[in-house]
């Protein structure tokens, strides 16, 4: 019945710790071993685009999708990540066909999702109750159906980097001479936003609105300070993230610390930050 | 005389045999105001042309719309390559980009041409491609060196091997010299001249400098919103049309190198400035 038992098994056979024993906590590792590589592949992007700014406000967007579902009385499992995807799109075609600049338009975009998110909830108190779980996450909590659709994502946004990746970085570099190679910058864009929008809310899940574009960025911004070349800095990224993320996962469980999952993740991961800060001063010196 | 009258008749689509391609007509207007008004002007097969006038002429806007990065009335036919659309290899002035980046010279030239991703490394057969491109343009020691790190003539020749590396048919730049030095200038365009003819493109540039024009421009399009003259260099760069399409008396062309000293331009549009002479 529970198709994922046998990969319990074998990470509470090869984490030997009291805190791994538990199923949830097997069940949250499961999950962040396939977040945070997505992260880490597309915060690199997102770096090289300047869009930390853009996963803020659809992580923000979360609260309106809950709210949303509410109204409608659809599950928020439903409301938040297609909510997110239609605001991701959103302000893609917006910047595209407006003369303002990209932080302007997606600073309204934000401001709006916000406000109708929050007068929503603001009407119904359990909701309000239940809006601390969005604002720290909670990855401890993580259901097999959920994990499921992180494995699609997880395939999803893999086999869409592993064929655009370097098509990516070239419009990211210069749009024109991206162009002038036969790339093509408009729908690769769309397709970027809207996967991006999709692994935010699931993100969101786990680790929480105010944190989740901390995921996205502090591994890629780690990452340029330990490499020199962009293949390297994947990797890198790569390293980084999942490393913080285990890390994390097993420092919040330990009776010393007992701290939100979320927050200790990125806390290791901004120490990974701190050291490559340093190493980067080393090599100019 | 006649050598004027030859030139008149080779006005764009009366006589588009031997053109690379042919600008019809050309408008751009942005925000109201008209950056392009109805530009006809021709680029020869296998020239050198150059695109010349004061700032805001419009001559990026031109090279954009060329680009297909900027929507524009008329139309811009390509006689020369059976009406298809040729190979495009693009120099930008300057390239803005995130000079933090880690990617590797290598890396950059390979972006456009290997499918599968950079994690990977780039690929031998690729490698080894790239270090002949940027043995063309004398810059094989950057390989391996960061894109961020170059300086502005080193770019410069990167950019050249990224669109050599497309094996371009009409290779398009803009400013190709600027934020070089006058030494490095004099070499970027020489080494341009050789690979033309060694690899038989057409070349269109942009170019603020005269003297680099006079030198190594076999054709010359002086553009102030309107095409203002167009013809041989020894043709259009009098004293006369330079004082008119840039305003003031432009002591740098020594009319005594060239041999139609005192030729006068053809152009139907430079004809006023000649009529009060």
């Amino acid at each position: 019945m529970n198709d994922l038992v046998w990969l319990y098994d074998f990470i509470a056979q090869v984490l030997p710790l009291s805190s791994m024993q538990a199923r949830f906590m097997q069940q949250a590792l499961v999950a962040l071993l396939l977040l945070a590589p997505m992260t880490a592949a597309m915060g690199i992007v997102v770096v090289n685009f300047r869009m930390a700014f853009f996963a803020e406000a659809i992580s923000h967007s979360a609260f309106t999708g809950v709210a949303l579902g509410m109204l409608f009385a659809v599950s928020p499992g439903w409301t938040m990540p297609l909510f997110g995807l239609l605001v991701g799109l959103g302000i893609t075609a917006v910047q595209r066909h407006s003369d303002l600049a990209s932080d302007t338009v997606i600073g309204v975009f934000f401001s709006a999702m916000l406000a109708f998110g929050l007068a929503m909830v603001s009407r119904d108190r359990s909701l309000a109750r239940d809006m601390q779980r969005f604002l720290y996450g909670d990855i401890l909590t993580i259901s097999e159906a959920e994990i499921w659709f992180l494995l699609l994502l997880f395939f999803l946004v893999f086999i869409f980097l592993a064929s655009n990746y370097n098509r990516l970085l070239y419009a990211g570099i210069n749009s024109t001479l991206a162009r002038t190679h036969r790339v093509r910058v408009q729908i690769l864009q769309y397709l970027f936003s809207g996967l991006l929008a999709l692994l935010v809310m699931f993100s969101v899940r786990a680790i929480g609105v105010l944190l989740v574009t901390a995921l996205l960025v502090v591994p890629a911004a780690g990452a340029r300070n330990f490499s020199r070349s962009a293949g390297a800095m994947f990797w890198w990224a790569m390293a980084i993230s999942t490393s913080s993320a285990v890390l994390g996962l097993l420092i919040s469980a330990q009776d010393w610390a007992r701290t939100a999952t979320g927050a200790t993740i990125i806390l290791v991961a901004c120490f990974w930050f701190v050291a490559s800060l340093l190493l980067a001063r080393l090599r100019r010196n | 005389m006649d050598l004027n009258k030859r030139q008149a008749s080779a006005v764009p689509q009366q006589n588009s045999a031997g053109q690379a391609l042919c600008f019809v007509d050309v408008s751009v207007e942005r925000g109201g105001i008209r950056i392009l008004d109805e530009v006809r002007a021709a680029v020869p097969m296998g020239s050198c042309t150059a695109i010349i006038g004061p700032n805001g002429a419009g001559k990026t806007t031109l090279l954009l719309a060329l680009l297909g990065e900027l929507p524009y009335q008329g139309h811009i036919s390509f006689p020369g390559y059976g009406g298809r659309r040729p190979r495009i290899g693009y120099v930008p002035q300057r390239l803005s980009f995130d000079r933090g980046l880690p990617l590797t010279v290598c890396e950059f030239l390979a972006l456009g041409f290997q499918a599968g991703p950079l994690w990977f490394g780039v690929s031998a057969a690729l490698q080894k491609k790239t270090k002949e491109t940027l043995a063309q343009v004398k810059a094989e020691h950057l390989t391996s060196r960061r894109l961020g790190a170059l300086s502005g003539g080193e770019l410069q020749r990167v950019l050249l091997a990224l669109a050599l590396q497309q094996q371009p048919e009409l290779l398009v730049l803009d400013e190709p010299a600027s934020g070089v030095d006058f030494q490095g200038e004099h070499v970027f365009c020489e080494l341009l001249d050789a690979l033309r003819l060694s690899q038989g493109f057409t070349q269109l540039m942009v170019s603020h400098d005269l003297p680099t024009v006079t030198h190594h421009a076999t054709h010359v399009i002086c553009l102030n919103h309107r095409v203002a003259a167009e013809g041989p260099p020894q043709l259009v760069l009098t004293p006369e049309n330079l004082s008119a399409i840039f305003g003031l008396h432009m002591g740098l062309v020594n009319l005594q190198s060239m041999p139609m000293a005192q030729a006068g331009c053809t152009a139907p549009c430079c004809q006023p400035v000649n009529e009060k002479q």
